[in-house]
């Protein structure tokens, strides 16, 4: 009885659904979240009769054949990688990307991770670094007697010093992009490493061709939609129940014949 | 006296298979663009010599698989956001080059690989008019019309290409929702509008298939009730004529 395990399969599939959809839920408010999305293909069909066989010899052929699927399979948890809205915190050192482009972190083993998640700090020496205290590439010290930190559109990061009345220019923050991004590997704290199917990360300037522009004092907050999230999970809990459904009523057909012959 | 249980068992056979099919609609319900099925069965006619009492020859009629008729009706529309998620509305299916060579599909969840070529999920490339679409960063916002022709900020990168088929039904499923052609060639779709940002659903209704199942369930319980009563009257039969007295 193929029906069990076909199921079976459906539950297993309706359960990562009720995952993603917990994870979409609980992240709703990480700055630069991006939602997931669950995405199911049918798994592979026993061919019992093979539409357009010959039914006879003068050459009729079968409209449809017989052909039994063995169930669904999780394809991929892919990224939705839509515009978050940006939300207004007036933290001169929250800096939000609008349009495409990943801010490049250094993390403490010297390789390179990826955030859209701009709520930066400034460690002890005045270098701008992420909440965990990992440098912003390409390294920005902010003078330590800064009254005032400007970030404009395009990066450029300049800050006023008491004494001197025009801000000097401290350094330019950068934005990298990828042939790929939704082939970047979450590895959790809102950071993203590169992996072969993300291709290979370009530098360049914010507002360049490609880019996106920066936007000091916000934050891009999660494109979770609240409202698709909770359909989702109805959805996905309904589609669960029903699996078991089958679950039941294979088992009590199968019951039915053991009970044959009694 | 056999036949009755031999035209039971043809049934219960059937239930079976009903009940695969009912299953692997139901399992794929939140899968995009799946179609659902629905088996159909013939009677297969036999005859027999008359008993008491009949005259001429009577016809016993099993029950036999014919085929599972694939539903070719569009699924439902459910927005995704995703830039590159793409419905059929209407007729045709996208073209994908597999290692197996060119399968069909109408589930258009895409994405891009690290060479920006317009990709599924199993990182099979998705055909335009002129071989793969490839998309790179420096075309800045991708449009996509209608009719599938993707443009960029340097103008026009290729067109998604959709076909159809003479017979869809005809398609054979392989998995993956991919379809092979199955010896027909495909003929490019001019009926369809290609929308972004959304994906098309299964087209599983589960009240429909829920109510089948119970009426599969329900049958089943009552050939198996025949099969017993035809196994007792059997074993009556045994029992009064061993008694017999000699």
């Amino acid at each position: 009885m193929r029906a069990l395990s076909i199921a079976a399969t459906g539950m297993l599939a309706q359960q990562t659904n009720v995952e993603v959809v917990a994870n979409n839920l609980a992240n709703m408010n990480t700055t630069g979240f991006k939602q997931g999305r669950a995405e199911f293909q049918d798994l592979l069909y026993q061919n019992i009769s093979v539409p357009g066989a010959n039914s006879s010899d003068s050459g009729t052929v079968l409209p449809s054949g017989i052909q039994i699927g063995a169930g669904v399979r999780t394809a991929s948890v892919y990224r939705v990688t839509t515009q978050g809205d940006l939300k207004n915190t007036s933290n001169p050192y929250d800096v939000a990307i609008q349009g495409p482009g990943f801010f490049r972190i250094q993390q403490p083993d010297g390789t390179d991770a990826y955030t859209r998640a701009g709520d930066f700090g400034l460690s002890p020496e005045g270098q701008l670094v992420t909440d965990q205290g990992y440098t912003v590439a390409p390294g920005i010290a902010i003078p330590t007697n800064a009254l005032s930190v400007q970030i404009n559109a395009q990066g450029q990061v300049s800050a006023t010093v008491p004494g001197q009345t025009a801000p000097q220019v401290v350094g330019t923050l950068e934005l990298t992009r990828f042939p790929n991004e939704g082939g970047l590997k979450a590895v959790g704290n809102n950071l993203f490493l590169e992996t072969p199917s993300s291709g290979s990360p370009q530098s360049g300037v914010p507002g360049s061709a490609g880019y996106g522009t920066l936007q000091q004092g916000f934050l891009e907050t999660s494109n979770v939609n609240a409202v698709e999230e909770i359909t989702s999970l109805i959805t996905a809990q309904r589609a669960y129940e029903m699996n078991s459904k089958v679950v039941t009523a294979a088992d009590d057909m199968l019951q039915m014949t053991a009970r044959l012959g009694g | 006296m056999d036949n009755a249980l031999l035209i039971s068992l043809s049934h219960q056979i059937a239930s079976y298979r009903s009940m695969d099919v009912i299953a692997n609609n139901l399992a794929n319900v939140s899968t995009p663009a799946f179609q659902r099925e629905e088996p159909t069965f013939q009677e297969y006619v036999t005859r027999v010599p008359p008993a008491e009492g009949q005259s001429g020859m009577q016809s016993l009629s099993f029950v036999q698989d014919a085929g599972v008729v694939r539903d070719i009706s569009e699924g439902r529309m459910e927005h995704t956001g995703a830039q590159f998620d793409f419905a059929i509305h209407g007729k045709g299916f996208f073209t994908v080059q597999t290692p197996n060579g060119e399968r069909y599909t109408r589930a258009g969840h895409f994405t891009l690989n690290d060479s920006g070529q317009l990709v599924t999920s199993n990182g099979d490339a998705v055909q335009g008019d002129g071989g793969p679409i490839t998309i790179t960063p420096d075309d800045g916002e991708v449009h996509i019309a209608q009719d599938g022709t993707v443009s960029g900020k340097n103008g026009q990168i290729g067109r998604i290409r959709v076909v159809d088929f003479q017979n869809p039904r005809a398609l054979l499923k392989e998995g993956a929702t991919l379809y092979n052609a199955n010896g027909q060639s495909p003929v490019s779709a001019d009926s369809f509008q290609l929308q972004t940002g959304m994906i098309e659903t299964s087209n599983v209704e589960p009240v429909i298939e829920i109510s089948h199942m119970i009426e599969v369930m329900r049958a089943y319980q009552a050939t198996a009730t025949l099969t017993q009563t035809q196994e007792d009257l059997m074993r009556q039969a045994i029992d009064k004529l061993g008694s017999m007295p000699s």
